[in-house]
Order: C-alpha cells, then sequence, then structure tokens
C-alpha cells in the first residue's frame, strides 16, 4: 500500500525552485501525484500530493525539500495525506468577475456571502493595475439557489465597494474561447 | 482552468461593446390550421401559437440571467399565412392578422412574422388576399410583419407581383399616413428569401422547415467595431486583410454565443434547434452602428469611393468567422445595412454623402438590401417598381437573397426628417433620381426569365 503526504512550499520566487523541490522528492522515492503552483507578488506556492512505496516520516519529507535550499528560504509544511470526499457540488460552475477601485474589505465581504450561501469558491485569483482591481473566481452555486437571487444579493452585498460584478455560467466562456462543439458543452 | 485574459475579453464583449443575442425566433408550423371556417381557423392559431410559445419568454429570461447575456427579442415567425387564405375573404384575412397579433401579445413577444406570400413564380388567389390586405392589416395590428418573395434565382422575377406590391406599399404608406407611413416598416420584400431568417421584419417559417424550430440571431456591431478599433490603435499600418482576419475571429465569438443559447433554450422547450443567423444588425443606439465599423476601417464619409469594398470586406469576414464557429449558420448572416436604425448611415442620407444608387452598390455586397430608407411621399408605385427589380436582379443574378424595405412618406418631401422611435430609429427622405425614367419598361409586366446561373442540373 502507497504511504501518501500531501505537502505545501512557500518561497521567494526564483528560478530552479520546482527543480529542487520535485528532486528532493523523487530522490526520497516518491511519485508526485498531484501538483499546483503559482506565483503571487514575487512569492512562489506549490501544494503537491506525493506517494511513497513504503512509509516515510513527515520530518524526512520536510528535510529532503529543505536541504535543497538555503537555510530559511523555504517554508515547508508536511501531512499524511487523507483522503477526503470533494465539497458537495451539485451545481453549476459560475464565472464570477468583479472589477472597480481597490479598497480593503473586499474579499471579506464576498467570501462571507459565498460561504454563507454553500457557494464553493474553486479558483480565485484578483490582478491590479494602478488603482483598479480585477477579482476573478470560479464558483459552484447549488443547484437548490435562485440564481437570480444570488446575483441581486451578491451585488447588494458588495455595494459598498462599488464594484461591476458579473456571475455567469463558465459554459459562455468557455464557447467564445474555445473551439470545440458547442452540443459538447452543454452535455452534462 | 480559464485564461484571465479569456474571461476579461469576453467580459468586456459584454459590458462594454454590447454583445447581446438580438433574437430568439420559434418558428411554428400552422399548416394544420388550415380550414373552411374563418372562426375555426383563426381559434386554432391562437391556441397552437400559445400552446408552442407560452414559455418562450420565461425561458429566454432565465437564460439571459444565467449566463448575463441579454436577449434583446424573443418573436415568432410563423408559416407563410397565405396558405391559410386559400378560399377565404378578405374579412378572413384581417381576422387572421389580428388572430396573429392577439397571440404575439399574449405570449409577450415583440414582434410576429409570416403575414407572407411567396409568389415568385406565380400568384395564388390566397396569396393575392393576403397583398391587397396588407394596408388594412398593418395598419390595424402592432406586432404583425410581412413580407412577399417576388424573385428567386430559379424562378427569375414576378414583375407582376412587383407591380402589385408597390401600389400596395403606397396603399400602407397612406392607410398608416398619421404615423408617417411607419405600416411600411413592417413589410419586405424579399427575392431568394431566406426561409430560416430570424430577424424581422422579414422572418417566416419556410416550406422545408420542422413543426417547430427555434433561430437565433446574434449581432454585435459594437463589438467588431472595438475589435478593429483597438487592432488599428496597436498597428496603425496594419493591412486590410488583418482587418480581415479581426473580424473573422470576433465573429467566431460572437457566433459562438448564439449557438449556446440557442441549442440550449431549444432543449428547455423540447424543440429542434434550427439555425443561427450571425448578421450585424444595428440599432439607433451609438456604439451599435455598422456605419461605425466603417468609420473604424477607415471610411470616414460613408459613401464615399471604397465605401462598397468595405461591406463586402467585412461581410465575408464575418460570413468566415461564423463558418467555423458553428455548422449551424444559417439566416443571412452578413452585414445589414438598414439605414434609419443605424445613426451612423442615417446621418450620411442626411448628410447627402450616402445616395440611394450607392446604397444599392453596397446591397450588391451586403446580406441584404435596400432596408429602412424614407422615400418622398409622391413617388409613383412604377417608381418604387423599378427600385425593388433592381434590387431583386442584384440578388437574383448573384444568388443571394436581397430584400426591399422602403417606406414612401406620406406628405414629406426630400431632406424632411421623420422619427419613428426606438428600434426602428429615424432617418431623413432620400432624394430618388430619374425616377419615372424607366416607367415603360417596367409596365411591360410579366416575369423575367431565370438567369442561366439556374440551370444548374
Amino acid at each position: 500500500m502507497d504511504h501518501r503526504y500531501v505537502l505545501s512550499i512557500l518561497i521567494a520566487d526564483r528560478v530552479g525552485i520546482l527543480s529542487a523541490i520535485t528532486s528532493g522528492v523523487t530522490d526520497l522515492g516518491a511519485n508526485i501525484e498531484g501538483i499546483s503552483q503559482t506565483v503571487v507578488q514575487g512569492y512562489f506556492t506549490v501544494i503537491m500530493t506525493v506517494a511513497f512505496p513504503q512509509a516515510v516520516g513527515e520530518e524526512a519529507i520536510r528535510c529532503a525539500i529543505q536541504n535543497r535550499f538555503h537555510k530559511d528560504e523555504a517554508s515547508v509544511l508536511v501531512r499524511p495525506y487523507t483522503p477526503r470526499s470533494c465539497v458537495p457540488c451539485d451545481g453549476g460552475r459560475y464565472i464570477l468577475t468583479m472589477s472597480g477601485k481597490d479598497r480593503p474589505g473586499i474579499l471579506k465581504a464576498l467570501t462571507g456571502y459565498l460561504a454563507e450561501k454553500k457557494i464553493n469558491v474553486e479558483d480565485l485569483f484578483f490582478r491590479i493595475v494602478g488603482e483598479q482591481v480585477t477579482h476573478i473566481g470560479e464558483v459552484t452555486v447549488p443547484a437548490h439557489l435562485d440564481l437570480k437571487q444570488v446575483q441581486d444579493e451578491l451585488r447588494a452585498v458588495m455595494a459598498p465597494f462599488a464594484l461591476v460584478i458579473g456571475l455567469q455560467h463558465e459554459n459562455l466562456f468557455r464557447a467564445t474561447n474555445e473551439v470545440g462543439s458547442i452540443r459538447r458543452l452543454l452535455k452534462p | 482552468m480559464h485564461r484571465t485574459d479569456d474571461i476579461l475579453h469576453t467580459v468586456r464583449m459584454l459590458q462594454q461593446e454590447n454583445l447581446d443575442l438580438r433574437t430568439v425566433t420559434m418558428g411554428i408550423n400552422l399548416l394544420d390550421c388550415a380550414g373552411r371556417d374563418s372562426a375555426v381557423v383563426t381559434k386554432a392559431v391562437r391556441a397552437k401559437i400559445k400552446r408552442k410559445a407560452g414559455n418562450l419568454v420565461r425561458i429566454c429570461d432565465q437564460l439571459t440571467t444565467k449566463y448575463g447575456l441579454p436577449i434583446i427579442n424573443k418573436r415568432i415567425a410563423v408559416s407563410p399565412a397565405s396558405q391559410l387564405l386559400e378560399g377565404h375573404t378578405p374579412e378572413a384575412a384581417l381576422g387572421l392578422a389580428h388572430a396573429l397579433d392577439q397571440a404575439a401579445a399574449e405570449v409577450g413577444v415583440d414582434l410576429i412574422g409570416g403575414f407572407t406570400a411567396l409568389v415568385h413564380k406565380g400568384m395564388t388567389p390566397g396569396e393575392r388576399l393576403l397583398i391587397e390586405s396588407l394596408p388594412q392589416v398593418l395598419s390595424q395590428t402592432q406586432r404583425l410583419c410581412a413580407s412577399v418573395n417576388i424573385g428567386t434565382t430559379k424562378a427569375g422575377i414576378n414583375v407582376d407581383a412587383i407591380l402589385l406590391v408597390s401600389e400596395t406599399l403606397l396603399k400602407i404608406a397612406e392607410a398608416t399616413k398619421q404615423a408617417h407611413g411607419f405600416g411600411c416598416a413592417k413589410l419586405v420584400v424579399f427575392a431568394n428569401a431566406a426561409e430560416d431568417n430570424p430577424f424581422m421584419a422579414g422572418a417566416f417559417l419556410g416550406a422545408g422547415e420542422p413543426e417547430c424550430v427555434i433561430n437565433v440571431g446574434v449581432s454585435g456591431p459594437g463589438v467588431v467595431k472595438r475589435a478593429i478599433e483597438r487592432l488599428v490603435e496597436q498597428y496603425p499600418r496594419c493591412t486590410l486583410d488583418e482587418i480581415a482576419e479581426e473580424v473573422k475571429h470576433t465573429a467566431f465569438r460572437v457566433t459562438r454565443t448564439g449557438e449556446l443559447i440557442g441549442r440550449e433554450v431549444a432543449e428547455m422547450l423540447g424543440m429542434q434547434f434550427g439555425v443561427l443567423d450571425l448578421s450585424l444588425a444595428p440599432t439607433p443606439r451609438v456604439g451599435d452602428s455598422v456605419g461605425e465599423i466603417y468609420q473604424a476601417m477607415g471610411v470616414k464619409v460613408i459613401g464615399a469611393p471604397g465605401t462598397t469594398a468595405a461591406v463586402a470586406l467585412l461581410n465575408d469576414a464575418v460570413k468566415k468567422g461564423g463558418a467555423f464557429a458553428s455548422s449551424s449558420v444559417g439566416g443571412l448572416s452578413g452585414a445589414f445595412i438598414p439605414v434609419m436604425e443605424d445613426h451612423v448611415l442615417a446621418k450620411a442620407v442626411a448628410d447627402g454623402t450616402l445616395t440611394l444608387e450607392k446604397l444599392e452598390a453596397m446591397t450588391a455586397v451586403c446580406s441584404v438590401g435596400l432596408d429602412m430608407i424614407l422615400v418622398p411621399g409622391d413617388i409613383s408605385s412604377v417608381t418604387l417598381s423599378g427600385i425593388i427589380m433592381d434590387e431583386a436582379a442584384i440578388g437574383i443574378y448573384n444568388q443571394k437573397t436581397t430584400a426591399v424595405r422602403l417606406i414612401p412618406a406620406p406628405g414629406k418631401k426630400v431632406g424632411e426628417r421623420i422619427d419613428f422611435g426606438g428600434l426602428f430609429g429615424s432617418g431623413t427622405v432620400i432624394p430618388v433620381n430619374n425616377s419615372s425614367g424607366s416607367a415603360d419598361f417596367v409596365r411591360h409586366g410579366g416575369h423575367i426569365p431565370a438567369p442561366i446561373q439556374s440551370l444548374r442540373n
């Protein structure tokens, strides 16, 4: 039976980070099963799941990665992987967009409303140009919710921030940006 | 995962560039409502329209919420009404028109098309009855639209029908004199009419179409204009083929939104999806104009030499983008040039830079024809016939649809301005040069034979 772990590493971005991490775990005997990496304002972060054929201690894995970097350069978190059921997602995938002047509190208000409605956030990021911010999120809106009501409530909650807000089914974005058949998009 | 720029591009088309679904048009075949008793016919017509289209508006509204894409118009196109009028009286024609108008109001659509006669090769009594009823019908109904097909590449041009339609046009103008001849804005005279066109006033359900079908019309002149503007801003020395390429890619995106919504509406209604018609259909709003596209391409004075080439480039690029986007492209699919409905074209006519002759040339390469043009109220029916014959000839010999929607404005002379309001817009009465110079030719009547291109078997 494989022994699985989930790893998270945070480090100031530079060339060669991913090579160092993957070498560290692979040389320890791991197979990398999942990975997602991004860079936010110069900071690199990655989350990955790995599997070993035999038990390997969490500290051993942490050291295998840490040793590839300078002292205190990287923050490494290692945990045993516990299979979890997915977040309930009986609903449609929507793209949330908000744009306007950046100010504190936008994300708190947004995520507070989404959590209250059990709307799961699968991806969320924003881009700032000057004073203007554009948030883009991928969310799953539970099927039992009235979409019009959600849109209205969301606009009401976010009204103090004077943002232009959209919540539109992802198929619209797939239709306008992919070349595959529309019929396939509409098939569940 | 979606790319940020792709998401923002789509959002920009919707929020800043007036992308919308111009119409979802349900086609309904009414042939099973035919009968000898006109009261029974009209009752059956209303019941069928209500049964088939009762949920159309509600479902369109649901999808507008889901996608954030406005569906501006929900409409109905029925099978040619003349087929229900064979053996009937003028009173029955008027009764049928009212029934269609009321049914449209009951299901909440803004227009219903299909008060139509297809007379390209000859005319039945029912078709004559329909045409002769138009002055009363179009002056007494609000939502009903009419069309007459007077020629096809296969059949040639029915000049006798054109003479009748032209006389009728003047009577419609007179019957709607209080509204400056507005009734004529609800009548399209076609050559090579498209049987699946979802756009009004010329939509009807053709003979080869299903019992019920959903056709959609997408638009988006604002999106195309901004795409060209961005290209020219970034690359001021870009070539025309690069502009055509940009239009094509933009048309692809716009077309796909239409198919997405159209297929979903059809599925929710349990109907067949027919076609999507990607036509750059302007509205009088600034930013929603086909004329602005030509200006973005560099034709600053609409009607100047080069305008026809600009129309050709645009029309062709739109079709190519649409054809790659979907296998269900149909209808008219191209660039419309409805003068009153486009503030730039309307201004060009008012300024005198865009003439009837130049518009006619442009129609040789656009997707429709002489559309929403005000002509003097004292124009003769023979002159109207000549204009229609010219336009039909362009369509028939080039194997494309052409149409004429002229409004003889009662009591109005060249240069006078009329405002219909709403989507129908406003305009200036255009001069018709040498207006009686071909009267003897037109009055010969009869039939212009089908062109040699029709003999393809």
